[in-house]
């Protein structure tokens, strides 16, 4: 009876609730769409970092990620361990890193050159996605490289050249040898593009004098949000001298970033709800004011301010919820196209290197169910909030008064 | 009445005249020493390299990983060329490095490429020792690149401390460089990163004759952040003041075997 009520007494002034809905609805939707960008802005930061060079958890000797000493090895058996086998561990890509010269003509460029296995690298990494010339490699490939579109620039190279790669072996020896350039990757972040070859895994063994030896795992998993929790657990249960690193501890900047976009989101939020938040008390003021005499009548009758104050309270959250499934809709829709097309920036801007990640020239959104359920959550309480008052306004009337208002 | 002219000019003029002489004296005789320094390094190299000079030398390198000896032969004129080619092990051989003024070229038979250094890299290990191509390019420019101040005079050494010169684009911050007054030759130069840091010792021994120079034979490379790591260099044969001149130091002699 009372939602019936509620329901009718919010379309006696029609255009007054259609305004103030259409308010809610702009800024539900428009939130929804903005945090949906915001969070695939991080996601192509974290993509850039993680799947492009290091994986979202890394398995290596403990140091190894600081010092990156050529004889902290690990037998390549350790892929085949049964508490890598985690179902939610997607990919496994075992590596060998080392650092040399890229050598072409007269021009030598100091280089990281890894070590991979094509096929185990694109269940991990998504650089076979990113070759602008040629192509990635392959497994039958030996003596093949792919190199940085920025290292191809430096020494002005294309596919099809054979460069010279010379390092120092892990017997004291001087490791050199001729490698054919298969493809070129762009990935945007500089360091890598200007920085990084990858070849066989197998070739490179040979090379360095460490058959059988790998440096770090790389994994994919299936939901990287989840990468530190993960580690602890195989953490637990690993009985070698590895450890396993997720990225937030590989790039602890951008887990920094990560959490301070949290924050920034509820700012963005309240902000914007502040605006709506005053036009809904707004309309609910002005129409308890109009309704002074048909609540002093109602409670005349004998209804419990309670009642009154519920009936008001109800008014607002049925106005809450009809704007927000219009508003979720349309937000959905809006970073539906934005997750499709998106838009394209790279005439006005380059990539961005920031925390370790690349922040692509794009407009491009994600989905996030916290991106849909916080602006949702947050409009029930502000709708409440800012109708409370016009609602005890309305339940602490006197009938006496009430009724001879005009 | 007879005046002294000098009485007209004020006393405290007087003492700056005095001083400022003073200190002119002082820096002739500063400068004296600078160049007798300059004149005992350069004695101490030339006694060490020859105008040119042929010779085999074995190194042995020792790190906490592996251990290796090669066996080279090199050849040298002046102090801005020099040519290195490995004989010994068969897995190296012909490796060669040539060093023209200040750049540093490498020769790989195994690809048959000859790479030059980059700047980058100068700081890297040379065939895997502990000595960097840095060395190889301004190991023998110190007297260039220091200054040079005697800080002790025993009855046996001289102890040379060189501090580099504010425009001199060098590695370390500070050398310290100790030679032996009979026979002239060099006993240990100590190296120091920016923070004054030692980090670096060559010894030098086994003092022979050979024809008419006194040097000695064993070099020892110990890199201080390194414990228990070290480089020595032994020269089996050495021959002095050969026929050769810049046209033998070219990148096509690099290649030649």
């Amino acid at each position: 009876m009372l939602f019936g009520l509620a329901y009718q007494n919010l379309w006696r002034n029609r255009r007054r609730t259609l305004l103030t809905m259409s308010a809610m609805v702009v800024s539900v939707s428009l939130l929804i769409l903005a945090l949906g960008i915001f969070s695939g802005m991080f996601k192509d930061m974290l993509a850039s970092a993680t799947e492009q060079y290091y994986g979202h958890l890394v398995m290596a000797k403990p140091d190894y990620h600081q010092r990156r000493d050529l004889y902290a090895t690990l037998p390549d058996t350790i892929l085949t361990l049964p508490t890598l086998q985690n179902p939610e561990i997607l990919g496994r890509a075992p590596r060998l890193r080392s650092f040399g010269l890229v050598s072409w003509g007269q021009t030598s460029q100091p280089v990281e050159l890894l070590g991979i296995q094509p096929l185990a690298e694109a269940t991990v990494t998504s650089l076979h996605d990113q070759i602008v010339k040629g192509r990635f490699l392959e497994e039958t490939d030996k003596n093949c490289l792919i190199i940085g579109w920025g290292l191809a620039e430096k020494l002005n190279v294309r596919p099809g050249d054979a460069v010279v790669f010379v390092t120092q072996a892990a017997d004291g020896s001087i490791g050199n040898d001729l490698l054919t350039i298969t493809g070129i990757f762009r990935t945007g972040d500089r360091r890598h593009d200007n920085n990084l070859v990858l070849a066989p895994l197998t070739w490179l063994q040979n090379l360095l004098v460490l058959p059988g030896r790998i440096h770090e795992v790389s994994m994919r998993i299936h939901n990287p949000m989840t990468a530190s929790v993960l580690a602890s657990r195989i953490n637990a249960e690993l009985n070698t001298e590895a450890t396993i690193l997720d990225w937030g501890e590989l790039l602890p900047e951008m887990r920094e970033v990560i959490s301070a976009y949290d924050v920034s989101r509820m700012i963005v939020v309240i902000i914007l709800y502040l605006a709506t938040g005053l036009g809904i008390l707004n309309t609910f003021f002005m129409s308890v004011m109009e309704r002074t005499r048909e609540f002093g009548i109602l409670l005349a009758q004998g209804m419990r301010p309670w009642l009154i104050r519920q009936l008001v309270l109800l008014e607002a959250m049925i106005l809450a919820i009809m704007s927000l499934i219009i508003g979720m809709f349309l937000g959905g829709l809006m970073t539906f196209y934005m997750d499709q097309v998106g838009i394209d920036l790279s005439k006005y801007i380059t990539p961005v290197t920031y925390a370790g990640g690349t922040i692509l020239p794009r407009l491009h959104a994600v989905f996030d169910l916290g991106n849909f359920l916080t602006p949702a959550i947050v409009l029930l309480m502000v709708s409440l909030a800012a109708s409370y008052l016009p609602a005890n306004r309305a339940a602490k009337l006197n009938p006496v008064v009430a009724i001879r208002e005009e | 009445m007879h005046i002294n002219p000098l009485f007209f000019i004020p006393k405290p003029v007087l003492f700056l005249i005095f001083f400022s002489v003073l200190s002119v004296c002082k820096i002739v005789k500063d400068e004296a020493w600078a160049l007798d320094l300059k004149a005992l390094v350069r004695d101490v190299e030339q006694q060490y390299m020859g105008e040119s000079s042929v010779s085999q030398t074995h190194m042995q390198v020792s790190t906490k990983n592996w251990q290796r000896n090669l066996e080279m032969q090199a050849w040298s004129l002046g102090r801005d060329f020099f040519l290195i080619r490995i004989i010994e092990p068969a897995k190296e051989r012909d490796i060669a490095t040539l060093k023209r003024n200040r750049e540093v070229w490498n020769y790989l038979p195994k690809v048959d490429r000859i790479i030059k250094v980059p700047p980058s890299m100068m700081g890297g290990s040379w065939m895997g020792s502990h000595i960097t191509n840095d060395d190889l390019v301004k190991a023998n420019h110190i007297d260039e690149d220091y200054t040079l101040r005697l800080i002790e005079e025993t009855e046996l050494h001289f102890l040379i401390e060189c501090l580099p010169k504010t425009d001199a684009a060098v590695v370390w911050g500070k050398i310290i460089y100790k030679v032996r007054k009979q026979p002239k030759v060099p006993e240990l130069i100590a190296y120091f990163d920016e923070s004054m840091q030692k980090v670096r010792e060559i010894y030098f021994d086994d003092v022979q004759t050979i024809g008419e120079r006194t040097i000695p034979l064993k070099l020892t490379v110990l890199p201080l952040d390194k414990p228990g790591e070290k480089t020595i260099l032994f020269y089996r044969e050495i021959n002095y003041d050969v026929s050769l001149d810049e046209h033998f130091f070219t990148l096509r002699s690099l290649k030649q075997r």
